[in-house]
């Protein structure tokens, strides 16, 4: 039995004992997130009298004269919120225990010493979109204007493993990103940009390792050596069943494709981040900053366990995992759960799994701004929206950034819109002084008590997952997605009241909205890519291509084989993304997702 | 369609027509088109084999009538399904979600499924399921599959429809099982235990099997079968216990003239039923009568004798 | 029989009177934002509806099918993916080929304005975008269903 089918089978195993253990008797060993909880519930101070007396004394004596009745005020993660904290409302020694300084354990202020200091975040503003021409052009226009990372969108058909020839494919071809059908169109898209020096992050999950070489192998036509490739590669699979819906196989086929992949990068490819473990889409597909941290952390976990499982060292493998996270319009919320993300991280690395090297325990991360905070109504608002949450991952420590264009409700950024995103961001950095100090807000009794609470409440969350059997388990269920399509009901029916606000959409409406000039994909797209995959068909050796795939095939089918050489392989030889994604298809089957709603 | 062209279509087996048929059946339950429609029909049906499958949710019960409703199309028999929801008590509404689990069998095999939501209609589910599963009929199934929760009476009483009924279940459910037992055990013509590939589930076999052998059996032997849904794993065993429960019932007389009973009840209580809800309504619109209760001035028995008694209609 | 009962919230009165309206909801395309899917087939079933949703990924045929199959009074197309002109118009001219006249056919998703008028013209109609109140969305599935109903059994 290979590791990973032992792996799983421990895991179910484990669900069943669980279950068995927590039903018939009480549990009598205490979980590590149970011993973390009752260390968290210690260290508290109990009630805050200052609080308490201040209540009495001023507040509620003012309320009464004014005829002021206090509404309530939380926030998405569901914490009632006080009018004001204290000191008294963190424990005593949280500058020792839990802050710590920037570059040392456990990094609630910053993983770097010198933070922006010594380097500003990577402005990276995701796109793709049409023939591999458009956005070898948007690239370069990006590139002129200072961004400092590259960031592909793939389309449709190419984030689910079909070729812009597939009867599916009609209509969607370069409509949401880029379409990528084979090697020839990595090349496009990559012509005159020097990827020794570029570092390039690709969205795309199921395809990942199609993709992952695809890159490489421009790179090695280029004969540049594969070492010196700096990027990220998405890959995170089990956030697609929870919250981004592109997969293609049954979640344990892409995972051991993940572990080739981690396998291989780790050996040849140092600078290649192979996984970007991501709350932006679970959030966006409707969970709470609390369920985002949450879910996110114990995808991390996972992965670490599959690294493990795969017998690689956690030092060599753990600082090559990267975390992509949402910042959402509620602000100090963002912060908090930005801030609490690497305390959590670096807490349970150190404690549970007892790793102590200090590139392992820094939790790095990409961050997006909300795309579902922005609204379709009176555009330009969504501007100041950005500005708000593009300062709140500056302010949580970002390392890298992207910001939403104004016209993201209506379709793909114009070039008009996605320059002002940009220019938002240039704005913040260089205008704004917010970078200029670490941590600026770290001490800030409100935003304290903030990250405190996101991390008690996500080691609750751990233990709920893992009662449940463990992250995987929980998501086969659809136990996640569940949760997170309650949580986005529940904030939809709030705006519906007028309990909540989004401005110009369902408070401060104009009659009439004036349309903004969009960006559009006409067909023409559709056409160039499947005349130039119809060439690369004509001219590549099909006898070849159709050995590649075979091997592939058995490589797949032997548990042990890493597939990921036998992907290059197939992709050198000019095998298109279906194709190489159908022999997965014929050996894995694909999957159907659980009943959510 | 009119109701005609919708009675040629169902004897003549086209899809669209047995679907406004049921239709009409569900929506408008006793109305004179139903009535007519089940009429017309009548002399064309007693060819399928009615299978019925209950089990609690998530034990996959639509997911082993996906696969098994693939097996019997590709046997060359047709097959359709008919599969129950549960409807809200709030609001209603229902999610028709059992489909989700059998799509991609049924889009390959071209089988016709329909959902219904249980619409706390009490006793007129089971009339208007039979009703369904009687078009199913005349429209030339070989086989025809009903699937419901199984959890309270009206629940049994729907299965109990069926010529075969299949109860599953699975590892892991421990106590469940001896509360499903106690109204499930009578019905069950064969048990399946799903999810064999998770642990626990030959203990479950075990405890099924030794439940069995404590409670006398006479005729047919209910087999307890283990299967894998996801995978196809019992399958083979699961066909031939339909296939030997059908030629048990087929030989055997006393198994024939079971079914018949089952079928004459439903349709007798449902006749009572409906005839019982017109004289409560024609009842309950009557103004005076209104007054009569609010005054408490006639005993409660006697009012409810007056009602089942008004053979005026 | 017709038109007996009052209207009962969500339920049609005029055919099938004791049946409420029933939907299906469907993503066609290649498109897995579901979110707003998820809060459409809550919003429905809290509205008295009888929701189907076939999950991610079906085929335009595969929802003209399960539309016959249900019977159902609406089908509730959507798609954030800029598709719309090419897949919408599969499911409707499937319809077309097959004869249905009498489901209404309702659209949403990421839809610029220009396309409304197209997919008007092909019978789809509703076609709202981001912020569109789910209020407004019930009204309006609940009158097409009503024209449904009307044309079942014309
Ligand atoms: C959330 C979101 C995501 C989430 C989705 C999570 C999920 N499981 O749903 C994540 C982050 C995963 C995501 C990923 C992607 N996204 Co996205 N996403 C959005 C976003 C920000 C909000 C959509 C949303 O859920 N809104 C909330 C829900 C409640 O509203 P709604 O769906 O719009 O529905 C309302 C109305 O539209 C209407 N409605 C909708 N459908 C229907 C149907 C009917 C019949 C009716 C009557 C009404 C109706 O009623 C609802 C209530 O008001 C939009 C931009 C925006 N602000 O709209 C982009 C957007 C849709 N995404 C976009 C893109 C490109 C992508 C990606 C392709 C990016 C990539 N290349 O990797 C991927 C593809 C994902 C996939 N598998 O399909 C583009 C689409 C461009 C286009 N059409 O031209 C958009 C417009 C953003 C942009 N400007 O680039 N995305
Ligand atoms: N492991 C395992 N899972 C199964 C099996 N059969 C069904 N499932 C899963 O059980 C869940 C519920 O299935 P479903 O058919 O909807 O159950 P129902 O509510 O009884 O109709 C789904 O996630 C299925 O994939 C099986 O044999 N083994
Ligand atoms: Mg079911």
């Amino acid at each position: 039995m290979s590791i990973l089918r032992e792996f799983y089978h421990n895991a179910t195993d484990n669900v069943l004992n669980r279950r068995l253990i927590n039903d018939i008797m009480p549990t009598k060993t205490k979980s590590f997130w149970q011993k973390k909880l009752e260390e968290i519930e210690r260290s508290k101070s109990g009630t805050n009298a200052d609080y308490d007396s201040w209540k009495k004394r001023t507040l509620d004596p003012w309320n009464e004269k004014t005829h002021f009745s206090p509404a309530e005020y939380t926030n998405s993660s569901g914490f009632d919120l006080k009018e004001i904290y204290t000191s008294k409302d963190i424990p005593n020694d949280y500058e020792k225990k839990r802050l710590g300084m920037p570059g040392e354990y456990p990094f609630t202020r910053g993983i770097y010493p010198n933070m922006y200091r010594g380097k500003r975040w990577t402005m990276r503003m995701f796109s793709g979109f049409g023939t591999p021409e458009d956005t070898n052009h948007r690239l370069r226009y990006l590139i002129k204007h200072g961004e400092t990372g590259l960031s592909i969108a793939f389309d449709m058909p190419t984030l689910y493993g079909y070729d812009c020839t597939n009867e599916r494919a009609e209509g969607e071809v370069g409509k949401c990103g880029v379409n990528v059908s084979s090697l020839k169109d990595m090349e496009v898209i990559f012509k005159g940009i020097d990827l020794s020096k570029v570092s390039t992050s690709m969205t795309i999950n199921a395809p990942a390792a199609v993709l992952t070489a695809m890159y490489a192998v421009v790179a090695q036509k280029k004969n540049i050596p594969i070492e010196m490739l700096a990027g990220t590669v998405q890959a995170d699979i089990l956030k697609e069943y929870i919250a981004q819906k592109e997969w293609i196989y049954p979640p344990e086929a892409h995972i051991r494709l993940i572990r080739d992949m981690m396998v291989f990068c780790t050996n040849n490819m140092p600078k290649w981040n192979y996984i970007s473990i991501s709350g932006y889409h679970i959030r966006e597909a409707g969970a709470s900053a609390l369920q985002e941290l949450a879910f996110t952390l114990a995808d991390g976990f996972f992965y670490v366990d599959l690294g493990l499982q795969a017998g690689l060292e956690i030092k060599r493998f753990a600082p090559r995992l990267s975390f992509f996270f949402n910042s959402s319009i509620n602000f100090f919320e963002e912060i908090a759960k930005l801030r609490a993300a690497r305390r959590i991280w670096a807490e349970v690395l150190k404690e549970k799994y007892g790793v102590t090297d200090k590139r392992s325990l820094g939790l790095k991360f990409h961050t997006q701004t909300s795309g579902y905070t922005l609204t379709w109504q009176q555009p330009l608002n969504n501007i100041v929206r950005t500005t708000i949450e593009g300062m709140a991952a500056v302010l949580g420590g970002t390392q890298s950034l992207h910001t939403n264009s104004y016209d993201e409700a209506w379709a793909l950024p114009s070039e008009d819109a996605v320059k002002v995103a940009l220019r938002t961001q240039q704005i913040i950095s260089e205008e704004s002084g917010i970078p200029d100090v670490i941590d600026p807000l770290g001490g800030s009794y409100y935003l304290e008590w903030l990250t405190d609470k996101m991390v008690e409440e996500t080691y609750r969350y751990f233990e709920q997952i893992d009662r449940l059997g463990g992250i995987l388990e929980a998501v086969k269920k659809g136990y996640i997605q569940k949760e997170i399509a309650a949580t986005s009901y529940k904030r939809q029916i709030r705006l519906e009241q007028g309990k909540e606000t989004m401005v110009g959409a369902n408070k401060y409406v104009d009659e009439d909205e004036k349309p903004i000039s969009i960006l559009r994909i006409s067909r023409k797209a559709e056409k160039a890519q499947v005349a130039r995959l119809k060439s690369v068909k004509s001219k590549r050796n099909e006898l070849h291509v159709q050995k590649t795939l075979l091997d592939l095939e058995n490589a797949m089918r032997t548990e042990n084989e890493n597939t990921f050489p036998y992907i290059m392989k197939a992709v050198e030889a000019y095998a298109t993304l279906e194709e190489i994604s159908n022999v997965g298809r014929k050996v894995f089957g694909e999957w159907k997702e659980p009943i959510i709603v | 369609m009119k109701i005609n062209e919708i009675i040629s279509g169902v004897l003549r087996g086209d899809k669209t027509s047995i679907s406004r048929a049921i239709s009409i059946v569900e929506g408008e339950p006793g109305s004179k088109n139903s009535r007519m429609l089940m009429e017309k029909i009548y002399k064309n049906i007693g060819n399928a084999h009615i299978i019925g499958i209950t089990g609690p949710p998530g034990i996959g019960k639509s997911t082993l009538i996906g696969r098994l409703s693939g097996i019997i199309t590709n046997s060359g028999k047709r097959v359709s399904i008919v599969a129950i929801d549960a409807s809200s008590p709030f609001s209603g509404g229902a999610f028709l979600g059992n489909r989700i689990r059998m799509q991609e069998s049924l889009a390959r095999n071209g089988i016709f499924m329909r959902s219904i939501a249980s619409r706390g209609m009490e006793g007129g589910l089971t009339a208007s399921i039979w009703e369904t599963v009687k078009i199913l009929d005349a429209g030339g199934s070989d086989y025809i599959i009903v699937e419901t929760v199984g959890a309270g009476q009206s629940d049994i009483e729907v299965v109990n429809l069926a010529h075969t009924v299949i109860v599953v279940l699975g590892p892991g459910l421990g106590d469940q099982i001896q509360a499903l037992k106690a109204g499930i055990m009578e019905i069950a013509s064969i048990f399946v235990v799903n999810k064999i590939d998770l642990p626990g589930a030959y203990i479950a076999i075990k405890d099924l099997q030794d439940t069995l052998a404590m409670s006398p059996q006479k005729g047919w032997k209910i087999p307890v079968l283990g299967v894998n849904s996801l995978d196809g794993t019992g399958f083979d065993e699961l066909i031939s216990s339909i296939g030997a429960h059908m030629d048990y019932i087929q030989t055997n007389d006393n198994a024939k003239e079971e079914i018949i009973k089952k079928e004459l009840k439903v349709i007798a209580m449902e006749e009572l039923r409906r005839s019982f809800e017109r004289k409560m309504n024609a009842f309950l619109s009557d103004q005076k009568n209104g007054e009569i209760l609010i005054k408490g001035s006639v005993n409660i028995y006697q009012i409810v004798d007056s009602i089942l008694h008004d053979d005026k209609e | 029989m017709l038109g007996e009962r009052s209207s009962v919230n969500g339920k049609n009165q005029s055919l099938f009177k004791d049946r409420p309206i029933k939907i299906l909801l469907a993503k066609p395309g290649i498109d897995g934002h579901d979110r707003g899917i998820f809060v459409l087939s809550k919003a429905f079933r809290d509205a008295g509806m009888e929701v189907i949703y076939p999950g991610l990924l079906p085929k335009p045929e595969d929802v003209v099918e399960i539309a016959v199959n249900e019977d159902v009074d609406v089908i509730a197309l959507s798609l954030l993916n800029g598709a719309h002109l090419t897949v919408f118009k599969k499911v409707v001219d499937i319809m077309k080929k097959r004869g249905i006249k009498d489901i209404a056919v309702v659209g949403g998703g990421t839809i610029p304005d220009e396309d409304k008028p197209k997919l008007e013209k092909m019978g789809i109609t509703g076609n709202y975008g981001p912020g569109t109140p789910l209020s407004v969305i019930i009204e309006h599935v609940k009158k097409r269903a009503e024209e449904a109903r009307k044309l079942k059994m014309a």
